[in-house]
C-alpha cells in the first residue's frame, strides 16, 4: 500500500515537471493513425524533453468546433487546418505564423506546392502533414471482360472517353464512369485547359476554356460514356467503382481504405487523369491538411517541438509504410514503398506524383476566403446541365452572374 | 419576525422554479440579448464586433437567397400546417370509432412519428431518387394504363348489368351499391388480368425519370425538393397531432351526439356543430405547434441538400439560412447577419402565431 502511494507521488511529480501540449484533429480513422504515431514515434522522442502530448480528437463538425474554440480561447496548442477553409482562418490572426520557428532549409524539405498552399500574405501558417490529389482508378476485370484497353497516362479526354463508351456499349449494365456534379472533381479538367479559378484581379471568369471542359464533362452522360452517380444510387465515384456499377473512378488515395473494406477482392489499378487534347496537359487539385499553431498557445516552444516531431521524416515514414496517408516531404518521393507491387502502392504513387510535374496545372483545393459559396454556382450549373434541365449557355450565364454577385459583396 | 404564509408559499414556489429559471436566463435570455446585440454589429467570432446599426437587416432584404428562404419558409409552413391538421383530424375521427382491434390500428398509425428525422430523410432520398420507388411506381402505373382502363370499363359493365337485373326484379338499388360492387370488382379484376395474360392488352413502355431532388423546377410555386420534404414531414407529424385530437375527441360527451341524432342531425352537421367547436382548444394547440414547428424547418434541408443533391436555392429555409451564415463552409463566420436573420425568424414566428390566434382558430371554444 505504502509502495503504491509512493509510486503515485512519483508519477504526480513527473507529471507536474512535464509540459503539456494539447493537439486536436478530426476523428474517424484519423484517431487510430495519430494515436499510433504518437505512441510509437512521437512520444518516445519527446519524453526526453519532458513534453507530454495530449491528443483530443473531435468527432462531429470539426470546423465549427475549431472556430468556436479559437473564438472562446479554449483551442488546443496544435490543430489540423484543412486548406479548404485555411484562408478564412488565417485571416483572423488566431493562428501563429511558423516562420520564426522553422529555418528556410527545414521548410524546403517539404513539397513546395504544399508549403505554398499554407502560405497566406507571405507567411507560413501550417506544416502540411499529408496530402492527396485526384487519380484515375479502373477495374481491370471489367476492362478485360469488355476487351477494352486499359486507360493510360497518354490518354486524352477523347481517347479516354472512347474507352468508356466501349465499356458501356459492351457491358450493358456497367457505366464507364459515374460522374458527380461537383467542382471538386470537374475542376481538375477545367484546370487542364489552362483556366484559372481567379484572375489577377481576384475575379472568376468562366471563359471559353472553362466552357470547353464543362461541355466535355457534362456531355459524358449523353454521349454514352458515363452515368450520373446519383442515378446509380451512389454519392461519389468511388462508391460506383466499389459496387462495380462503374468501371472507373476519379478519387484520391482515400479510396484505398474504402475499397479494402467494401470490395477487398476487386482488382483495380491507378493511372493519371487524362490530358486535355488541346493543351496536352492535365490538371489536378491538392487536398491537404496542416498542423497549425495556436497564436494564443502558452507554450509555443514545446508545441513547435511536437509539431516538428509529428511531421518528421520518421513520422512520415511510419505513416507511409502503413499506407495510411501520402507524405508531404520531398525526400520520400523515392521511398521503396512506392515501388512495392500491389494496387495500393501504385495508387499512392500516382496520387503523390499528381502534385508534381506530371500533375500539370495543379491548384490547392481552396477558393480565397469564399469557400463553398464559390463552388455552389458551378456545382448547380453542372447539375442543371447533367440532368438536362438547362442548356450550357443558360447554366454558365447564371453561374457567372451568381459568382459576380458573390465577389461584389 | 414572522413571514406571512402567502409570502412563504411564493418563496417556496420561487425556490422550486429556480433551476428552470436559471437555465432559462442563461440559455434563453442571455443568448437572446447577445443575439440582439450581434444583429446590430459586424462580427466574425474573432475580431471585436463593429456597430453597423440596421445594416445587417438591410443586407438581408437585399440578399436574394434570404428572400428565397423567406418565401420557402412561409409556403412550407402554411401548406404543411393545413395538410397535417386536416389529415390528423380525419385519422383521429376514424380511430375514435368503437371498432374491433382499434388499438392495433392506433399503434400502427402512430409508428411514423417514432422514426427519427434523419432516418425519415434518408428514406425520402431513396424514394425520390431518379431510379427510386416513386419513379418506378409512376412508370408501373402509367405503363399499365390500358389494364386500368379495361378494369374501369369492365367494372362499369358488370355493375350496370347487376343493377339492371336487380331493378328488373323490382328492387331499387343505387348505382354504386357496395354489395353489388363486391361482385363486380373481383370479376372486373379477374377479367382485366385475363386480358393481360392472354396477350390482348400489352403494358406500355413507360420510363418515368423525373429528377425530384436535384432540380429547381416548381409546382404551384414551390420547388420539387421542398414538396418532397412537405410530404415527408406531413407524414411523420400526423400521428403526434392525431394523438392530441384523439384525446380531445374523448373529452366530448357522447350524450351530445345522441341528442343530436335524436333531432335528426346529419354526420356533417354533428361534425361542424359539435365536434369542431368542442375541439377548438385542441385545434388551437395543434395549429400553433404546427406553425412554430414548420417555421423552424432545418434538418431535412440539411439532408436533402447534402446527400440528396438538391440545390440550395430549391430548399433553403430561414433556419438553414441562419446556420449557413454562422458556419459557412470554408468561409469566415457572418455572425452579425445570422443573428439578424435569427431575430427576424423569431419575430416572424411570433407575428404569425398572434395573427393566427386573432383571425384564425383561438383557444376559446363555444363562442362560435
Amino acid at each position: 500500500m505504502k509502495k503504491a502511494f509512493l509510486a503515485l507521488l512519483v508519477l504526480l511529480g513527473l507529471a507536474s515537471a512535464q509540459t503539456q501540449v494539447r493537439i486536436s484533429g478530426w476523428g474517424g480513422t484519423d484517431i487510430a493513425i495519430v494515436s499510433g504515431l504518437l505512441k510509437e514515434v512521437v512520444q518516445p522522442k519527446l519524453d526526453k524533453e519532458g513534453i507530454r502530448v495530449v491528443y483530443e480528437p473531435i468527432e462531429g463538425d470539426y470546423t465549427q468546433w475549431l472556430f468556436n474554440a479559437l473564438s472562446a480561447g479554449t483551442a488546443p496548442d496544435l490543430f489540423y487546418v484543412d486548406v479548404f477553409w485555411s484562408e478564412s482562418l488565417f485571416a483572423t490572426g488566431r493562428v501563429a505564423p511558423l516562420d520564426p520557428y522553422f529555418s528556410k532549409g527545414e521548410i524546403a524539405e517539404f513539397l513546395p506546392n504544399l508549403i505554398q498552399a499554407f502560405t497566406y500574405k507571405g507567411k507560413l501558417y501550417g506544416i502540411p502533414k499529408d496530402f492527396n490529389t485526384l487519380a484515375l482508378q479502373y477495374n481491370t476485370d471489367l476492362f478485360d471482360e469488355a476487351k477494352v484497353a486499359y486507360p493510360n497516362q497518354q490518354d486524352t479526354w477523347e481517347t479516354f472517353e472512347a474507352k468508356l463508351r466501349q465499356i458501356q456499349a459492351k457491358l450493358k449494365d456497367v457505366a464507364g464512369l459515374c460522374v458527380v456534379p461537383d467542382f471538386a472533381r470537374f475542376g481538375a479538367f477545367a484546370f487542364a485547359t489552362g483556366w484559372k479559378p481567379f484572375d489577377e484581379k481576384g475575379r472568376t471568369v468562366l471563359d471559353q476554356n472553362f466552357r470547353r471542359a464543362f461541355e466535355w464533362y457534362t456531355g459524358l452522360v449523353k454521349r454514352g460514356a458515363a452515368r450520373v452517380a446519383q442515378d446509380l444510387g451512389e454519392g461519389w465515384t468511388g462508391g460506383c467503382l466499389g459496387s462495380e456499377k462503374a468501371a472507373t473512378a476519379l478519387e484520391g488515395a482515400w479510396i484505398a481504405g474504402f475499397l479494402r473494406d467494401k470490395a477487398p477482392n476487386l482488382p483495380y489499378r491507378t493511372t493519371f487523369l487524362p490530358l486535355d487534347p488541346v493543351t496536352k496537359k492535365r490538371g489536378n487539385f491538392i487536398f491537404t491538411v496542416s498542423w497549425s499553431l495556436n497564436a494564443a498557445s502558452k507554450n509555443k516552444e514545446a508545441a513547435v517541438k511536437v509539431l516538428k516531431a509529428l511531421t518528421s521524416p520518421e513520422a512520415q515514414q511510419w505513416v507511409l509504410e502503413r499506407g495510411l496517408a501520402i507524405p508531404s516531404r520531398k525526400a520520400l518521393a523515392n521511398n521503396p514503398y512506392f515501388q512495392r507491387p500491389g494496387k495500393e502502392p501504385e495508387l499512392n504513387r500516382v496520387v503523390f506524383q499528381g502534385s508534381l510535374g506530371q500533375g500539370g496545372y495543379v491548384y490547392p483545393f481552396k477558393f480565397l476566403s469564399y469557400g463553398g459559396d464559390w463552388m455552389r454556382p458551378i456545382n448547380e450549373a453542372l447539375q442543371a446541365v447533367m440532368t438536362g434541365q438547362k442548356g450550357v449557355d443558360q447554366a454558365l450565364k447564371e453561374a457567372q452572374a451568381a459568382l459576380d454577385r458573390l465577389m461584389r459583396k | 419576525m414572522r413571514i406571512k404564509a402567502r409570502t412563504l408559499e411564493a418563496l417556496y414556489a420561487l425556490l422550486l422554479l429556480l433551476p428552470f429559471l436559471f437555465t432559462l436566463t442563461v440559455f434563453f435570455l442571455y443568448a437572446f440579448v447577445r443575439a440582439l446585440y450581434f444583429s446590430f454589429t459586424d462580427y466574425d467570432l474573432f475580431n471585436p464586433p463593429r456597430f453597423v446599426g440596421l445594416g445587417n437587416y438591410l443586407t438581408l432584404f437585399r440578399d436574394p437567397l434570404f428572400l428565397t428562404a423567406l418565401s420557402h419558409t412561409l409556403a412550407y409552413s402554411f401548406v404543411v400546417t393545413a395538410l397535417q391538421t386536416a389529415l390528423a383530424l380525419l385519422v383521429a375521427m376514424a380511430l375514435n370509432r368503437p371498432l374491433k382491434g382499434i388499438t392495433f390500428f392506433r399503434t400502427l398509425y402512430y409508428l411514423p412519428s417514432v422514426v427519427s428525422t434523419a432516418a425519415a430523410s434518408l428514406l425520402l432520398l431513396w424514394l425520390f431518387q431518379r431510379t427510386g420507388l416513386v419513379n418506378q411506381a409512376l412508370s408501373l402505373l402509367l405503363g399499365h394504363l390500358p389494364h386500368l382502363g379495361a378494369f374501369a370499363l369492365l367494372f362499369l359493365a358488370f355493375q350496370t348489368a347487376q343493377v339492371l337485373w336487380e331493378r328488373r326484379r323490382g328492387l331499387t338499388v343505387p348505382f354504386f351499391d357496395p354489395a353489388l360492387a363486391l361482385f363486380s370488382v373481383p370479376l372486373a379484376l379477374l377479367a382485366a388480368w385475363g386480358l393481360g395474360a392472354a396477350g390482348i392488352l400489352e403494358p406500355w413502355e413507360v420510363r418515368v425519370e423525373i429528377p425530384w431532388l436535384p432540380t429547381t423546377a416548381r409546382f404551384l410555386g414551390i420547388p420539387y425538393p421542398l414538396w418532397a420534404i412537405i410530404l415527408m414531414n406531413t407524414y411523420t407529424t400526423i400521428p403526434t397531432l392525431m394523438v392530441l385530437f384523439l384525446a380531445g375527441l374523448k373529452g366530448i360527451p357522447r350524450t351530445l351526439y345522441e341528442a343530436a341524432a335524436l333531432d335528426g342531425a346529419t354526420p356533417w352537421v354533428m361534425f361542424t356543430r359539435i365536434t369542431l367547436p368542442l375541439l377548438r382548444p385542441v385545434l388551437f394547440l395543434v395549429i400553433t405547434l404546427g406553425l412554430i414547428g414548420t417555421l423552424q424547418l432545418f434538418d431535412q434541408v440539411l439532408f436533402v441538400g447534402g446527400s440528396g443533391g438538391a440545390p440550395l436555392e430549391a430548399t433553403i429555409t430561414l433556419a438553414y439560412y441562419v446556420y449557413g451564415n454562422v458556419f459557412p463552409s470554408g468561409a469566415t463566420p457572418r455572425v452579425g447577419l445570422a443573428s439578424a436573420a435569427a431575430l427576424f425568424l423569431a419575430g416572424l414566428t411570433l407575428l404569425i402565431v398572434l395573427l393566427q390566434r386573432r383571425f384564425g382558430v383561438s383557444e376559446r371554444g363555444w363562442s362560435a
